[in-house]
């Protein structure tokens, strides 16, 4: 598993010198992606919490830099603030989110999570539409050339690489720790967890504010990768491209979902938006993920990564 | 201030059908279905492409159709997933975007709506009231009564009613409980479908309408008490009065976070709603 990684690493590492400028950036994309993909599955499949509105944080992260770059459309006047100070703030505000969402949510046991975060995107949209000036509405607004994380495509791309690279270590050390394994237990049996004195509620918390925070640094980074920000990061298809690529790899299992989202990913922009365009269909892209994701919850409910190990054993 | 009332007992009404049907399939077979708002839409528009051919009639087998769909949604997708909670949620969320997209490619971003079954005016206390609005008040009202009738004097509703309580009971006493689970889900989506017609008279309807009704029956189903079908009612009509009072006094934009506030609220005073269980 080690020389995989590392191997698959050294690849990523040289390989903007042999593939075409749009394999390049569509791999940085990819990149920030899989923190998105990670930072959930550190609430669903560690801490058993079924959040479905992840883009929420993502949509928080990214208009918070992108307002903080751009002050005057807030009509605040700012001193000039680094991009990664920004960023970094990004993630707090989605983390600050996360905690008051959290805070009322995670103390009631069974669907209501699941009921409330599923509203959330869509009222987040609203709102951006009710404050088109200052949100850009629909169409979402630039934040200026200056403003990319590098000037060249070649230097956003491994910003980008480590950037997921730090995530993924930051999110192992996480789950190896003590906070990780006691997820594990309240993601397994939540009464007993707290039988055995685990305080539930604040560990759902924590874990919850620290996928909030990873969302929040990775959609900044993304308006810092493609110089725009745009509605799009809140909307539900996004979502659900974030479940469907957690779900493929297997809930729970870090290295699953890291690889479940490079397959969906390149899937969805590169061949199922060519099949699209060949074929000159009359529709979107995602038509083929719903439908993809509905036939792998038929063929197996208990994730791809648990049918493959079932079967290896 | 009345006008707010007659109104919010209209529109209340229609989100009555909606979540009546989706608390009965939570309470019966703990389905949360997200696909809950695509019956509604798929209804509206099954009534709006039959117009033609069949005036008013069209409703019926609008509504008979949907039912159908219900039913296999349940058999095809549902059931087969039933153990994994976590599935049931993403299978139904999965349908409802596909179907959005499948409406979007055919009837373009385009609202649509159902011609009113009759024209004219009343008042009420002073308020004028299209008679159209009242026609539609009626019809939610005995469609809800006779399912409760349905519910409580049926062998069928009966049987409904088991598998709520115990479901292994049920199956030991032999009632054959996916046949209920099946027959539920047709009706609540029935309900659904109904509500969407009659939604699609006063307003229209287009391809992302699903997902706004799926806001305002979970903010109903939480007021309510999440499985409580009686509960719900009520809640719909309270989430009606303030959808209207706020349509009326700011801007109906504005309507759908009044009901987000709402679910925060009763969240944190009273989480498990106004008539819920543990």
């Amino acid at each position: 598993m080690r020389w995989l990684a590392i191997l698959s690493l050294a690849i990523l590492a040289i390989l903007p010198f042999f593939v075409p400028q749009s394999v390049v950036y569509l791999l940085g994309l990819t990149f920030i992606f899989v923190v998105y993909v990670i930072s959930w599955d550190l609430i669903a499949g560690y801490a058993g919490q079924i959040n479905l509105g992840h883009t929420v944080f993502i949509g928080i992260g990214a208009y918070t830099t992108a307002l903080l770059q751009n002050p005057e459309r807030l009509g605040i006047i700012l001193p000039h603030l680094p991009i990664w100070l920004t960023i970094i703030l990004g993630g707090l505000m989605a983390v600050a989110f996360g905690f008051a969402i959290g805070a009322i949510c995670l103390r009631l046991k069974g669907y209501y999570l699941a009921l409330v975060t599923a509203i959330l995107p869509l009222i987040c949209i609203q709102l951006l539409n009710v404050y088109s000036d200052v949100f850009g509405g629909y169409e979402g607004f630039s934040v200026g050339f200056g403003k990319a994380l590098a000037s060249s495509l070649i230097g956003k791309y491994y910003i980008s690489l480590a950037f997921m690279l730090l995530c993924i270590i930051a999110t192992v050390y996480v789950i190896k720790s003590p906070l990780g394994i006691k997820l594990k237990a309240i993601r397994e049996d939540e009464e007993l967890a707290e039988a055995v004195g685990i305080d539930v509620v604040k560990y759902k918390l924590m874990a919850f504010c620290l996928s909030a925070f990873f969302a929040g640094l990775a959609g900044a980074m993304m308006v810092h990768y493609r110089i725009t920000v745009g509605p799009d990061l809140f909307d539900v298809p996004l979502m659900l491209t974030i479940i469907l690529s957690a779900v493929i790899g297997g809930l729970g299992t870090i290295y699953g979902p890291i690889v479940g989202a490079f397959m969906i990913y390149l899937a969805k922009n590169y061949v199922f938006a060519r099949i699209v365009q060949e074929l000159s269909l009359n529709v979107s892209d995602e038509i083929f993920l719903y439908i993809l994701l509905i036939l792998i919850i038929l063929k197996s409910p208990e994730g791809i990564f648990e049918k493959v190990r079932r079967m290896l054993a | 201030m009345l006008e707010i009332l007659i109104y919010g007992i209209i529109i209340g009404s229609i989100w009555a059908l909606v979540s009546s049907g989706f608390s009965l399939v939570f309470g019966v077979a703990r389905i949360l279905n997200f696909a809950h708002g695509t019956f509604f839409v798929l209804g509206a528009y099954c009534a709006i492409l039959l117009y033609p051919y069949l005036g008013f009639f069209s409703i019926v087998p609008a509504v008979i159709l949907i039912g159908a769909f219900g039913w296999l949604v349940y058999r095809g997708l549902i059931s087969p997933v039933k153990g994994y909670e976590v599935m049931v949620i993403l299978i139904t969320l999965a349908l409802a975007l596909l179907v959005e997209e499948i409406l979007l490619a055919i009837f373009k971003d385009i609202s649509k709506s159902f011609p009113s079954l009759v024209s004219g005016l009343v008042t009420i206390a002073g308020v004028p009231v299209p008679t159209n609005r009242l026609l539609i008040l009626g019809i939610a009202v005995v469609v809800i009564v006779c399912l409760d009738i349905f519910i409580r004097r049926t062998k069928v509703g009966k049987f409904i009613m088991a598998t709520s309580q115990d479901m292994e009971a049920s199956m030991l006493v032999g009632i054959d409980v996916e046949w209920v689970y099946s027959i539920t889900m047709a009706i609540s989506a029935m309900l659904a479908s109904l509500a969407g017609i009659l939604y699609a008279q006063i307003y229209a309807v287009n391809p992302a309408t699903a997902f706004r009704v799926l806001i305002y029956a979970f903010a109903i189903v939480i007021l309510g008490g999440l499985g409580s079908v009686r509960g719900s009612i009520v809640a719909s009509f309270i989430i009606g009065f303030i959808q209207v009072a706020i349509s009326m006094l700011f801007e109906p934009r504005w309507a759908e976070i009044a009901a987000l506030a709402t679910i925060i609220f009763i969240l944190i005073v009273r989480p498990k709603g106004l008539f819920g269980v543990e």
